[in-house]
């Protein structure tokens, strides 16, 4: 979603991201927020510049927002890392809270399961070094 | 305000989608998860 309307997002979509995309077609919906209400609804609409920055948010099937990431216009995102929040968030909401992901956690890696018996021995199960790779 | 484990502002927007031009309401996709991204414009470079 951008200021721009459809008829530039067609522009776009049809002579530059159709040649950097095997599909051939932008397999989303690009949205068109002219006046930046949306965006002012989401806390990223730059008024003096008249845009939206770059904002990403995760809504979940509850309509709730679980996450979001706002970034200046000339840094871009990581889409592994939203992905990676992605399937986080929907194990810790397939176990109905019952789990928790720990910072480093990728999909394979190691849960924790918050309760009486972890409090004071996460260090057991989570070492520092975890947090990377 | 927005905050984390509150509800997303509903909205409904014109989109640009599959070749056709068409409308997006953020509440149609209730029951899936939703990526909604920002950008300050077309064409710019990142």
């Amino acid at each position: 979603m951008s200021t721009d309307s459809v008829f530039v997002h067609k522009m776009w979509a049809d002579h530059e991201l159709s040649k950097m995309i095997t599909k051939g077609t932008v397999p989303f919906p690009m949205l068109a927020d002219g006046g930046g209400n949306v965006g002012t609804a989401y806390g990223v609409y730059d008024e003096d510049a008249g845009v939206d920055v770059r904002g990403r948010f995760i809504i979940d099937p509850d309509g709730v927002i679980q996450g979001f990431e706002v970034l200046t216009p000339p840094v871009g995102r990581n889409v592994s890392e939203s992905l990676r929040q992605i399937q986080a968030f929907q194990l810790v909401r397939e176990s109905k809270g019952g789990k928790a992901t720990p910072s480093g956690w990728k999909p394979g890696k190691a849960v924790l399961t918050p309760g009486p018996d972890l409090v004071g021995k996460v260090w057991e199960e989570w070492k520092v070094q975890m947090a990377f790779d | 305000m927005i905050q984390v484990g509150k509800k997303a502002p509903d909205f409904a927007a014109p989109a640009y989608f599959n070749g056709d031009f068409t409308s997006v309401k953020l509440s149609d996709y209730l029951g899936k998860w939703v990526v909604l991204c920002f950008y300050p414009g077309d064409f710019t470079f990142v």
